[in-house]
């Protein structure tokens, strides 16, 4: 049989490749710097994906495109997809112009690598000058720019079903104890007191714990600065964070991991689980008979001295730098802000969420005019553990709650391993 | 008389043993299949009221309506027999090619570049993603088919050389020298006698193959940005909500994406069970 | 290319496609050469050049979207003390001996019941392969509801009288690996199956009937006659089981994405949710480069046996 035979010639030729290689490999990384086309159609990526919101957007295109200011695309994408091909399309020669997605510290990491386009302009007209002060600050970069369009936001609190809460006797607690007192009474009528949907792919709702632990705790300031990177993990006050999470853990329904939330809505509904600290997307889960059944309550108060802070995540839009079309896509981001934008939206998807704009109205429903109180009622609001920090950091948080959660007692260790983890992607 | 008689009721018995041997396995293995079907013929609000194990309370067939029309499969499954079809084709010609070459042929190395070409298969796809998509943009094809086209052509074609080289180096070398003595050249070597002896191994690649580009989600994602043009499985998932999913709709769009390959297996699986055997060449 | 050089033997005999050797002329003909370059080609510009530049990654440490910083080895010297890495490996190796030993076994199995043509075995053979070719995303919901709390198995266990054995069988982290075997079994048998039915194809019938008036049993036939002829198509089927087995991810990242804790997790998933959620692509990349150092060193051993032994 013959033998291969290393010739000098194949040598150099394979020294040659490997260093072509080399100086080709540095494609991957490069983002290139030329401007994308400036005909044709603004492009709007998207990653609302459930059917009602994708019809809303539609409506919203639809909408825009009779007021003849111009022609825009619309792309849906499943939402984890968008999730991963994110830094591919903002890093792309021809990337989409305008995307949906979300302010503060996860539209921050691009802007700081100057991937946004500086949307001031559109902050100094007369729609985005009323939206709130928090708003203001939520969209600007660290750069001091304003890089994001807001359009709604949501809220999260303890959801519970008003015919089961009658029917076992209880109501709505607003202090720790009366809370604690309320699981007592919920666990001697057979019920897990407490519902969670932190298995399958929904892990990150145990955040929601988390989170609103530390700013009862801790508040709203010490959590968003423990998130970017500048606490730690370890410290004394995420410990107290835990010891006051294991006072309410056996209160936990046992199979709280092993499903995920939309199965823990089910649960909930059934009257198996007696509430759950969720969002109010959550009502998109429930069967359309059991949506005027559903009410909820404010995490009950820990310690009065700390500033009520309340988890209410906006969504929102922002554009590509290096997009060509500059003057369309500012014109649709300043529809997108209006009140009649808002409302198109609202109306066309589940009705759950709050407009931005001041002037907007939400679709009325008891739920919704309860949550816009509920958040005005509040002093700080934090986004949610992800987008307060970043995508990345989420793994980290899940894989240590839902290992507390099997195992409390080995909290220390838990920390340990979450601080180093999390290090990685700080420092990254 | 007896005797006979025996042994047609112990083929009989025989006959009957595999049928509830082989029933009772097919039956196990569709079970989860079925629970697709049953999911796919509810509500949403049945599902979320009982749960995706609970029996059903409702019948529906909208959720078919809505994944082909809402949810854009009519378009994804067009999109998804323009790019495999000629994947499949493309790869299996090429691959056949390549094996028969290697595995007829005393060429140089051979046995490296089979390695070479199978090592293309061992890297995980999922790192490739990236410089994949900056290649398909630098090329110019990015949000195209013919970069999906590309990429199932070059991903594949190394396994399916290995595949191909494995059954044809298993045909008996006296048959080409006969053919060669007789004044074939290599192209009617290739076509006319190796080919089709390896029959039933390409019709089973064939519907691998269909299967696999038919499914493939990872190249999808990757190369193509714009909603119309994603291939069936892309679009199912896009079917899936930021928060909530319609599991009813999902359950029906995967109804309908089966479909075509299973139609392919069902028509192609007469194949590569009931080709040629080298016996009767002699 | 400068790689294909001419064989040294050259036999006395003029005419180059005529001549009695034992494999093919001596002088490769064109045709053929051109049959080998071209799929080359195309698998290298869609693969080897993506490969490299996988490669050239591992050595940095990139987030995706500002420029890369090199570390050299920086990665591997994380990953030698990387305890989920330790772990990941460890599962990946109980997972390549779990699922690729009983795919094999199995799909060689259900491809033995069912190689007779016989009137119903094309709707056995299809029942087998429609995992194979129904989505992951369906099949993935619906496996889920089966290993719930208060799902399918737990309910079956209940009514058969073992309801001690009740788990939360994707959640509790001794469980959860060999929970997700048996879904990606589900998916792989019929596909196993399929390339061996093609092999058993290729067996002269005629030496069963040899064997068969020689007095031999099923069972001696199987070892004597069938094992021996499946040898080529063999080292195809467990090369491609060995791969898959390393791949394996979609089944696994769908059902618990290597939780709960790492407890299910693989080599695979490891790569993706440190390369695609912790945007670490660097340390995401040095570990697909093991994953194929390992895949490579599998499959090289196990083919260069496999050739050695046929030559």
């Amino acid at each position: 049989m013959t033998h291969p035979q290393p010739s000098r010639r194949q040598l150099l030729a394979g020294l040659g490749a490997a260093g072509t290689a080399a100086l080709l490999s540095g494609c991957v990384t490069s983002t290139s710097s030329s401007k994308s086309s400036s005909s044709g159609a603004v492009t709007l990526q998207s990653n609302l994906s459930a059917p009602q919101a994708k019809a809303a957007m539609r409506d919203i295109v639809a909408a825009y495109g009779k007021r003849k200011s111009g022609n825009v695309s619309l792309n849906t994408v499943a939402a984890e997809t968008f999730r991963t091909q994110l830094p591919t399309y903002l890093t792309s020669a021809n990337p989409p112009d305008v995307y949906t997605w979300y302010p503060g510290s996860v539209a921050d990491a691009y802007a700081k690598k100057d991937l946004l386009l500086d949307l001031g302009e559109l902050w100094d007209g007369p729609e985005l000058k009323g939206y709130s002060k928090a708003l203001h600050s939520l969209c600007t970069a660290s750069s001091g720019k304003k890089v994001f369009v807001p359009t709604t936001y949501y809220w999260w609190g303890m959801f519970y079903r008003k015919s089961n809460f009658a029917k076992w006797g209880v109501s709505e607690p607003k202090t720790w104890d009366e809370f604690l007192d309320l699981c007592d009474k919920l666990k001697s009528k057979g019920v897990a007191p407490i519902g969670l949907g932190a298995g399958g792919n929904t892990a990150w709702v145990a955040s929601a714990w988390f989170d609103y632990l530390d700013i009862r705790i801790n508040g709203a300031k010490y959590h968003r600065e423990l998130l970017a990177g500048r606490h730690r993990f370890d410290d004394p006050q995420v410990r107290r964070v835990f010891d006051r999470w294991r006072e309410v853990l056996p209160y936990f329904d046992p199979n709280g991991t092993a499903g995920a939330f939309q199965d823990a809505t089910t649960a909930l509904l059934n009257g198996r689980s007696g509430m759950m600290l969720i969002g109010t997307f959550f009502a998109d889960a429930a069967p359309k008979d059991a949506l005027d059944d559903i009410d909820f309550f404010r995490f009950p108060v820990i310690d009065p001295k700390v500033p009520l802070a309340e988890e209410a995540p906006t969504d929102g839009y922002f554009a590509s730098a290096r997009t060509g079309r500059r003057e369309g896509v500012l014109d649709l981001l300043g529809y997108l802000a209006t009140a009649e934008a808002q409302e198109i939206y609202i109306k066309g998807s589940s009705g759950t969420v709050l407009p931005c704009h001041p002037d907007a109205k939400d679709a009325g429903t008891p739920l919704v005019k309860k949550g816009r109180e509920h958040i005005e009622e509040a002093v700080e609001i934090t986004q949610f553990f992800n987008r307060d920090s970043s995508d990345a950091l989420q793994p980290t948080a899940d894989t240590a709650l839902t290992k507390f959660l099997a195992k409390p007692k080995e909290i220390d260790s838990i920390l340990t391993d979450w601080q180093r983890e999390a290090e990685k992607i700080w420092k990254a | 008389m007896s005797a006979t008689s025996t042994a047609v009721r112990r083929r009989r018995a025989a006959t009957a043993g595999f049928h509830l041997g082989a029933g009772a396995l097919a039956l196990l293995w569709l079970l989860p299949i079925a629970l697709v079907l049953v999911t796919s013929l509810r509500s949403f609000d049945d599902i979320a009221a009982h749960g995706l194990g609970g029996l059903p309370h409702s019948f529906t067939l909208d959720n078919f309506r809505q994944a082909w029309v809402d949810g854009g499969q009519q378009r994804a499954l067009i999109n998804s027999l323009l790019v495999t079809v000629p994947c499949v084709l493309a790869t299996l010609a090429l691959a056949a090619m390549a094996a028969f070459a290697l595995s007829r042929y005393d060429l140089p190395l051979r046995r490296s570049l089979l390695l070479l070409m199978l090592g293309g298969n061992l890297l995980p796809p999922q790192i490739l993603l990236i410089p994949v998509s900056k290649l398909s943009e630098m090329i110019g094809v990015y949000d195209t088919l013919p970069a999906l086209i590309g990429v199932q052509i070059g991903f594949g074609v190394g396994f399916y050389v290995f595949v191909l080289h494995g059954f044809m180096r298993a045909i008996p070398a006296e048959i080409q020298q006969a053919a060669v003595v007789d004044g074939a050249g290599p192209w009617q070597v290739f076509w006319r006698i190796i080919l089709p002896l390896t029959r039933p191994a390409l019709a089973a690649l064939s519907a691998l193959s269909f299967t696999w580009i038919f499914n493939d989600l990872l190249w999808a994602i990757t190369v193509l940005r714009s909603d119309t043009k994603m291939p069936i499985t892309a679009a199912l998932i896009g079917l899936q909500g930021q928060y909530v999913s319609m599991w009813n709709v999902i359950a029906a769009g995967s109804v309908i994406a089966a479909a075509p390959t299973v139609a392919v297996f069902l028509r192609f699986q007469r194949h590569f069970v009931a080709g040629l055997n080298l016996g009767a060449v002699k | 290319m400068a790689v294909l050089t001419a064989p040294h033997r050259k036999p006395p005999v003029p005419a180059p496609s005529r001549g009695g050797r034992a494999r093919g002329p001596r002088r490769t003909p064109p045709l053929v050469l051109a049959f080998v370059l071209v799929p080359l080609l195309a698998e290298a510009v869609w693969v080897f050049w993506p490969a490299v530049q996988g490669f050239y990654l591992a050595l940095t440490s990139w987030d995706g979207v500002s420029a890369p910083g090199f570390v050299g080895l920086g990665n591997f010297r994380e990953m030698a003390s990387d305890e989920v890495f330790r772990g990941a490996l460890g599962h990946t190796v109980l997972w390549l001996v779990l699922f690729g030993g009983l795919s094999a076994l199995l799909g060689l199995a259900a491809a033995l019941l069912l190689q007779q043509e016989r009137r119903g075995v094309g709707f056995y053979r299809a029942a087998l392969f429609l995992p194979v070719v129904f989505s992951l995303v369906a099949t993935a919901l619906v496996w889920q509801a089966v290993y719930q709390p208060d799902g399918v198995l737990n309910e079956l266990l209940e009514s058969v009288g073992l309801g001690s054995l009740r788990h939360a069988w994707l959640a509790d982290q001794d469980t959860a690996l060999y929970a997700v075997i048996v879904p990606a079994l589900w998916r792989q048998i019929g596909y196993v199956m399929v390339l061996y039915l093609a092999g058993l194809k290729g067996i002269d019938p005629a030496l069963y009937e040899a064997a068969k008036v020689d007095g031999a049993s099923a069972w001696q036939r199987f070892r004597h006659v069938t094992l021996p002829q499946l040898r080529s198509v063999n080292a195809v089927v467990v090369s491609v089981i060995i791969i898959d087995s390393l791949r394996s991810f979609d089944v696994v990242w769908s059902l618990t994405r290597g939780g709960p804790y790492h407890s299910s997790e693989l080599l695979s998933t490891y790569m993706y949710s440190t390369a695609f959620q912790s945007l670490r692509l660097g340390y995401g990349s040095a570990l697909a480069v093991v994953i194929f150092l390992l895949a490579f060193g599998v499959i090289a051993s196990y083919l260069v046996r496999a050739f050695r032994e046929a030559d």
